[in-house]
């Protein structure tokens, strides 16, 4: 841990800007024991090998803050953080969001949860967190979509509150849309041999089962934009991702 | 002499010395009037020109213009009022002759009187701004005589019967006619017009209106047209021989309101006679008749043209999605030019050519040629049978002039690219079983599908002549360098281009030893002279012609298949097999297999071999043993089938993936390119330009389009634009 103290204001080769190195210097005694408690904090939930909160070690945490390990808040902590493995918190991360938060114990960290709230729910910022919470599921190296059980869920997280009747829909239509693809198997099957002979693998991952992050983007837009139910100014024409055009027409079919 | 003043030298005028009689100017009119009475009364001739226009000069000099000019005026008045009595004392038919008479001696009378009053015409009346003697004198018949309550009404409807009679069919004096209604002309323009012409368009207005309805509830269309023609080619002349030319597009006009125009719909859609009946009867006069008729009249000619639109479209319509009529390709396609010839005749005979009836036949074809989705695959098999026996004999430029009307069919197609795909396969079946009739044909019509489509169109199949041409000579090499074998069985090898020609998987099959070895010899001779190339035997294409000898002795060369090769030639050295052991042997695949011994043993007058049971089907208990009693009239026996056949429905569902499939890759090569030079486009924008460049290929679908744009979207190609979401970036 860095001591602040040892760093000279105004030096002429400092990086920091002057003001944070003067706030610094100033509250240093206090930031000194506030990142202690950080640290602390920290360590009681984290795994002593890996050094790192894991699964394990959130749910113990969820638990403590009193929220459900499928809440929204606690995308928004990692989302405070910048957390980029899904279901892992490291130090520096840890410390990033507590930092910014003021909490240095887990009473004003609890506290802190309804104003990150607020934070997030200002919409260029919650426009910044929908997006983040689509790559925060992305596990693998390479990998550009994620599969519709998991987005389902996400999205019920993420907009249920906000959006209820969209994301019920949109939940729905995915689910038979899967199951579409599940019993028209057979069909497919000539097709599907035939395409992966063809490897245009990726093509089957657009088609099959998977959301990638235009579409999830596209959605978020969808609620911001159309009206719902009646979705009178959607025109699936425009530039409109082709799964919403595709859940435009299912919607119209079902209120014929 | 008298006094002179020194300074000017003037000169006076000389003054005549004149009597001037208080009396002079009536006593000098009396002379006058009495003159023009005369005149009128056809009794001049004792009359002195020069002494009465010295008269009329002397009025006019001492100021008496006026006078002579009321004068003149109320004499001639009077006159006309005594003529008018007469004309219309007149009975019948000599009313008119009475006026025309009246008419030309007021003439004669008139032009006397203008020259007798010439000084006073171009002095006087100049300086007064009057009018001058002729036009009044004009006027005042006009007034008192044409405009006599009693002869105005009475001189029109004389007129009027006279031109009705004319149009029922008698025969009235034309020449009567021409004169009085000259005078109507000579009256001024609007005395034509108001007296004369208009009430003449409305009489002939009313006269057509009625005879109109009556043609058309007892007429079929082609005889109404002729009537209306006639009468129309009867105005024309009427106006010709008695009436101001000027006339000639008014009345024209009339005749094409009420006998063409008021009648358009019911003629054009008439049963059994309309432009329907005309067409499928390819009555060409009738036709010809119409369209020069309907072209006098605003939207005559939309109006047909529409209508055979529709029919076009409705009767190819049916043509394309009857099922029956898609039973047999070859028939399809020479019902589909027979009657764009058919339409093209009728076109050029009776609608001189004209080209927005050219646009409409080409529209109309395009349309419901795609509205069956195997018309491309018809076209091919088309092309595919004439290739193969039906130009056999025909001269080189009958060969072009059928290749040049497929070739229009050809570009009514929307989806060409799965035209190229069968083509492809049926290429590659007639120059692989060597069945094409004319070398030059074929290259001709790649040649022209080259000109039409581009050169990418066309590369993969000249490289499959291509391989066809090395492949001779690699043979000529073969035997050449292995003189040996020019004894045991002949091989003759396709060396095919993987990729020029449709693509086939390699099937398995255990060849005969005789020709394995052969193709062993073949194959190391191959790949000593060409490096880094791999072989394999398409099985499932060759064919081999064996000579037989049959149990009583019959002798007969049969063409097989190659699979059909590999299972006779095991019967040499067994007399008996079961389809296991055949199976086994010769590790042909189930499906093929039985296709194979179904053809050599079930096909009558083909079953070379015999099965136990002789079921319909192959079974896999079945056993079979050469049929010894086998005969045929003919020493050769083909077995074999390479012909291109209408496709099944499972084929045909694959085929239609493989293109999907296709396209997928143009329509993101596309996208590409559009987006690499504009940077940024609007989605509207590229679905359009994407479409109109794969235009010559096939019709794009949207949904497609956007589907290949997101896809490049997710592969980082593409991006959304952060604050305009209809635009896309092209990222580099």
């Amino acid at each position: 841990m860095r001591r602040s103290a040892s760093k000279k204001p105004n030096q002429p080769n400092s990086v920091t800007s002057s003001a944070t190195d003067l706030s610094r210097s100033a509250s240093s005694k206090g930031s000194t024991k506030e990142m202690d408690r950080i640290d602390q904090l920290f360590n009681q939930y984290a795994n002593t090998s890996s050094r790192v909160i894991d699964p394990e070690g959130i749910e113990k945490l969820c638990s403590n803050l009193e929220v459900s390990h499928t809440d929204i808040r606690i995308l928004m902590l990692a989302w405070k953080m910048k957390a980029e493995k899904q279901g892992y918190f490291t130090l520096d991360e840890w410390r990033r969001a507590l930092k910014s938060l003021r909490a240095d114990t887990m009473r004003k960290l609890r506290k802190a949860l309804p104003e990150l709230e607020k934070e997030v729910r200002v919409p260029s910022n919650f426009a910044d967190f929908y997006a983040y919470a689509f790559r925060y599921c992305l596990t693998e190296e390479k990998q550009k979509s994620i599969d519709v059980e998991t987005i389902c869920q996400l999205l019920d997280i993420v907009l249920g509150s906000t959006f209820r009747a969209q994301v019920d829909y949109f939940v729905d239509y995915l689910k038979v849309w899967i199951h579409l693809f599940i019993s028209e198997d057979l069909i497919f099957q000539s097709f599907y041999q035939f395409v992966i002979i063809s490897s245009h693998y990726e093509q089957i991952q657009n088609d099959y089962k998977v959301i990638n992050m235009d579409q999830w983007m596209g959605f978020y837009r969808f609620c911001n934009e159309i009206s719902f139910p009646d979705m009178t100014n959607y025109n699936p024409e425009l530039a409109w991702p082709l799964i919403l055009d595709n859940f435009f027409e299912w919607m119209r079919e079902k209120q014929a | 002499m008298s006094n002179q003043k020194k300074r000017n030298f003037q000169i006076e005028a000389f003054k005549h010395r004149v009597v001037v009689d208080p009396k002079y100017a009536d006593k000098t009119w009396q002379i006058l009037e009495r003159a023009i009475h005369q005149i009128y009364n056809q009794d001049a001739s004792g009359l002195s020109f020069e002494e009465l226009y010295r008269n009329a000069y002397n009025m006019v000099l001492h100021k008496f213009g006026e006078k002579l000019y009321t004068g003149f005026i109320a004499t001639m008045t009077a006159h006309l009022k005594e003529k008018s009595k007469l004309i219309e004392a007149a009975q019948g038919g000599s009313f008119l002759e009475e006026l025309n008479k009246k008419w030309n001696e007021h003439n004669k009378a008139l032009e006397m009187i203008r020259d007798i009053l010439m000084y006073m015409d171009r002095t006087y009346i100049e300086s007064t701004k009057k009018p001058h003697v002729h036009p009044m004198g004009l006027s005042l018949w006009r007034d008192n005589v044409v405009h006599f309550p009693k002869i105005h009404a009475r001189l029109l409807n004389t007129l009027l019967d006279l031109v009705q009679k004319e149009r029922t069919g008698e025969v009235i004096d034309r020449g009567l006619m021409r004169n009085v209604i000259k005078m109507f002309m000579d009256l001024g323009e609007s005395v034509y017009q108001d007296d004369f012409e208009k009430p003449f368009l409305e009489a002939s207005s009313e006269f057509y209106k009625v005879e109109s309805q009556e043609f058309i509830e007892s007429c079929d269309c082609g005889d109404y047209l002729k009537k209306a023609e006639k009468r129309l080619t009867e105005e024309i002349d009427r106006v010709a021989h008695y009436l101001d030319a000027k006339s000639e597009d008014k009345i024209t006009s009339v005749v094409e309101k009420e006998m063409i125009a008021n009648h358009m719909q019911r003629l054009v859609h008439m049963e059994n006679s309309g432009l329907v009946n005309m067409l499928l009867n390819d009555k060409y006069d009738d036709l010809g008749r119409m369209y020069s008729l309907f072209r006098r009249v605003t939207n005559g000619l939309v109006t047909v043209r529409d209508v055979m639109t529709l029919h076009l479209r409705e009767m190819g319509k049916q043509l394309v999605t009857d099922p029956e009529k898609s039973k047999d390709p070859v028939e399809f396609v020479q019902r589909l030019l027979d009657e764009r010839d058919k339409y093209d005749k009728i076109i050029s005979t009776a609608f001189g050519n004209d080209k927005t009836f050219q646009n409409a036949l080409n529209s109309s074809f395009e349309y419901f040629i795609n509205l069956n989705a195997r018309s491309p695959e018809f076209i091919s098999l088309f092309v595919d049978d004439k290739l193969r026996k039906g130009l056999k004999g025909i001269a080189e430029v009958d060969v072009e002039v059928v290749l040049d009307k497929v070739m229009m069919l050809f570009r009514y197609l929307q989806e060409k690219d799965v035209f190229e795909k069968y083509y492809k396969q049926h290429l590659a079946k007639r120059l692989l079983s060597g069945k094409t009739v004319s070398d030059d044909a074929e290259r001709s019509l790649i040649v022209k599908l080259k000109t039409e489509c581009g050169y990418q169109f066309t590369s993969k199949l000249e490289g499959m002549f291509t391989d066809m041409k090395t492949s001779e000579d690699t043979m000529r090499g073969f035997y050449g360098s292995h003189p040996e074998l020019s004894e045991g069985p002949t091989l003759i090898v396709q060396v095919l281009t993987t990729g020029s020609w449709p693509t086939q998987p390699a099937v398995p099959c255990n060849l005969p030893a005789e020709v394995s070895v052969l193709c062993e010899k073949f194959r190391s001779f191959y790949l000593g002279t060409h490096t880094g190339r791999r072989l394999s035997w398409q099985t499932n294409m060759g064919t081999a012609d064996i000579k037989a000898v049959f149990g009583k002795g019959q002798k007969h060369e049969l063409n097989v298949s190659t699979f059909q090769m590999c299972v006779l030639m095991l019967f040499n050295n067994a007399d008996r097999l079961s389809y296991k052991e055949i199976e086994q042997a010769t590790e042909i695949p189930a499906s093929d297999l039985k296709r194979c011994l179904q053809s050599l043993a079930c096909v009558k007058g083909k079953n070379v071999i015999k099965k136990e049971p002789m079921s319909k089907d192959i079974g896999e208990e079945d056993s079979f043993f050469v049929n010894d009693k086998f005969t045929s009239k003919f020493y050769k026996v083909k077995i074999g089938t390479v012909v291109a056949q209408k496709e099944t429905e499972p084929e045909k569902q694959e085929t239609r993936q493989r293109v999907e499939e296709d396209r997928k890759p143009q329509i993101e090569a596309a996208i590409v390119r559009i987006m690499k030079s504009r940077k940024i486009l609007d989605h509207n924008n590229i679905i359009a330009e994407v479409t109109k460049q794969l235009q010559p290929r096939f019709l794009a679908n949207p949904t497609e389009i956007k589907k290949r744009i997101e896809s490049l979207i997710e592969r980082d190609f593409l991006e959304r634009d952060n604050t305009d979401r209809k635009l896309y970036r092209y990222l580099a």
